[in-house]
């Protein structure tokens, strides 16, 4: 036994055999709502057939861990990605939390309350935590494993008081049950992290995607950074940053309802430098997702 | 050919009997199906709502039959394959909805769309089916987001369920019948009848001061009293109640005034609620166990009871393409 595992969707795994990780990248990614559009076509065959070769490809490119982090409400399948897990024997972390305000459903955003003020952080906290110790949701049917890591966003434009509500309930959640928080940044990078911080959660348990020019900034304070760009990813870390530095693909393996790049995690695999590859897509995502004592 | 679209396929409107006009077997804003303080069992749902539905079904005998319009939204918990499995069960007949209870219960991927793709959606769901279920909707859900003020995509909603009204026939119910004005003028441009229209809610607590029923009555709107049962006297009232007595007044105002036509009356219970505790022992059953008994102790007669709860609902959820006005 292990002191470090990393919450996979078939159960704990132990951070050392992760592998090459592909870690900050969607699955199954919906917008949400789309799942109800007339004219989309969710096939659950094709679906699981289009992220298995994707998979398989990425196995035999010596990949051997993804980690999705759409969150609870963009698409996260469980079952799906427990049999997807089952096939191709990548291992599979799923993440908790949710993406900025205007991707949340009225329950979290007008509540039937008057008047509708919107959750707290500590209702945000309560929602997402259960999703580590007690199991993920799969809506009004039953809870499967635990949630690897809490994911979520912020506004493009600038942090709305609902995302920062959203953002301390995730670092409260990651705090409280020992999996890493990540998110993706909006107008202020820096602040943002602050916020997060100020929770009490140390800056090594958080990662941010879209950093941009702060990257630096808040590889300084400790946390990992995720580029979606190898070429850029593998100059910040030759800058001396290679222990703060997650690469990922910034896509999806596959989408409804909104355009997203398609992801290929072989590629991913093979496009970091080999001096490089056993820093940034291994040890690093594994420390990462090591799930802490609390 | 004159229909009713149920979820288990076309009734002819003689068929409908008496009809709760504004129900939800469950209701739950979008979002709540992550939190499972409100997850029951599949047998506890069917416990909680089965029962219900026949006895709403023995108590609409002296009618013919029993309907029951599910105005619950696309993002809402809408659940069509259930519905059928109900209504095939108890015999009582389901309308289901199309549309919003307003902007904010819809979903990011429909909060994005056009008016043209929202009215595709709608017609689709009326005309083809909602998702793989066969059932079509009956009714085009529209409403008024919190804060009684149309948001710009509450009328992108109304909008396009006007075009998809018009093309299709089927009525449209609002949530909330406060801020007309946006409403009546989008109608107006797309040339739908306002008797296509039922203003909903018209007679809930928080919209009094608010909401001009008389002046949508005018105009030619019908008006919903669809919160009977919602009364403040309750142990634990919602916080659209309203004192039992005043809404029973203004009810029998429109009645006394000769604007029968212009009424339809329910109960807006939900059988088993989804995303929010509900209304302790509040049943579509309100209206047989307290509604018609207070009616008929107020001098209103059979012929109108007939009139509001048969008649009246079964011209106005009557599939009119190209609706001309109705007298």
């Amino acid at each position: 036994m292990t002191a470090t595992t990393v919450n996979t969707v078939l159960g704990p795994v132990p951070a050392e055999d992760l592998g090459v990780v592909a870690v900050h990248e969607a699955l199954l990614s919906v917008l949400p709502g789309a799942q109800y559009a007339y004219d989309i076509e969710m096939d659950r065959a094709a679906i699981f057939r289009a992220i298995a070769e994707k998979l398989d490809a990425f196995k035999a490119a010596g990949g051997g861990t993804v980690v999705d982090v759409g969150g609870m409400y963009a698409g996260r399948d469980v079952p799906l990605y427990e049999a997807l897990s089952r096939a191709t024997g990548v291992h599979i972390v799923a993440s908790t939390g949710q993406m900025e305000e205007g991707m949340l459903g009225g329950y979290f955003l007008t509540p039937q309350t008057n008047p509708p003020t919107p959750w707290p952080a500590e209702k945000f906290a309560a929602l997402y935590a259960a999703e580590v110790t007690e199991g993920m949701v799969v809506p009004r049917v039953e809870r499967r494993g635990a949630a690897g890591v809490v994911s979520t966003a912020v506004t493009a434009e600038s942090m709305t008081p609902t995302d920062e509500s959203q953002l301390r309930g995730c670092a409260r959640a990651a705090k409280q049950t020992g999996v890493a928080l990540t998110f993706r940044a909006g107008s202020d990078p820096v602040a943002e992290l602050e916020v997060a911080l100020d929770e009490g959660l140390a800056a090594d348990r958080v990662a941010v995607a879209g950093a941009g020019e702060r990257a630096a900034e808040l590889a300084d304070t400790g946390a990992f950074v995720v580029f979606t760009d190898v070429v850029t990813a593998v100059a910040f870390a030759r800058e001396g940053h290679a222990h703060r530095t997650l690469v990922a693909t910034g896509g999806a393996a596959i989408a409804f309802g909104h355009d997203v790049a398609s992801a290929s995690y072989a590629d991913l695999a093979r496009a970091v430098p080999a001096e490089l590859a056993p820093q940034l897509l291994a040890a690093n995502p594994a420390a990462l997702l090591a799930v802490k004592e609390a | 050919m004159t229909r009713i679209n149920t979820v288990l396929g076309p009734i002819a409107p003689e068929e409908a009997g008496f009809v709760a006009i504004h129900e939800h077997i469950g209701y739950g804003m979008p979002g709540s199906e992550l939190d499972t303080q409100w997850w029951k069992t599949p047998e506890q749902r069917y416990e909680e709502t089965v029962p219900k539905l026949r006895r709403f079904h023995e108590n609409a005998r002296p009618y013919g039959a029993a309907t029951f319009v599910d105005a619950t939204g696309i993002c809402n918990g809408r659940d069509v394959s259930y519905y059928q499995s109900l209504s095939e069960k108890t015999g009582v007949h389901i309308v289901a909805s199309t549309g919003f209870v307003g902007g904010d219960t819809a979903l990011p991927f429909f909060a994005r769309a056009s008016v043209d793709y929202l009215y595709r959606q709608f017609v689709h769901e009326i005309t083809v089916g909602i998702g793989n279920t066969g059932g079509k909707a009956g009714i085009i859900k529209v409403g008024v987001s919190r804060g009684f003020k149309m948001k710009e995509l509450d009328l992108r909603i109304y909008r396009a369920a006007a075009r998809a009204a018009l093309e299709t026939g089927v009525p449209i119910f609002t949530h909330l019948a406060v801020d007309a004005e946006p409403a009546i003028a989008i109608f107006g441009e797309e040339g739908l009848p306002l008797d296509r229209v039922l203003f909903g809610h018209a007679d809930d607590g928080v919209s009094q001061g608010k909401v001009r029923d008389r002046w949508i009555a005018e105009q030619g709107g019908r008006i919903g009293f669809d919160t009977f049962g919602y009364d403040l006297e309750l142990p634990d009232p919602p916080f659209w109640g309203r004192p039992r007595q005043e809404r029973l007044e203004h009810f029998l105002g429109y009645l006394r005034d000769g604007l029968v036509d212009s009424v339809l009356a329910s109960a807006d219970a939900n059988c088993s609620p989804l995303g929010w505790p509900g209304v302790k022992g509040h049943t579509v059953n309100y209206l047989f166990d307290t509604l018609l008994p207070a009616l008929r102790e107020n001098g209103v007669d059979d012929a109108t009871i007939h009139r509001i709860f048969v008649e009246l609902p079964a011209g106005f959820l009557s599939i009119q393409p190209g609706a001309a006005p109705q007298n």
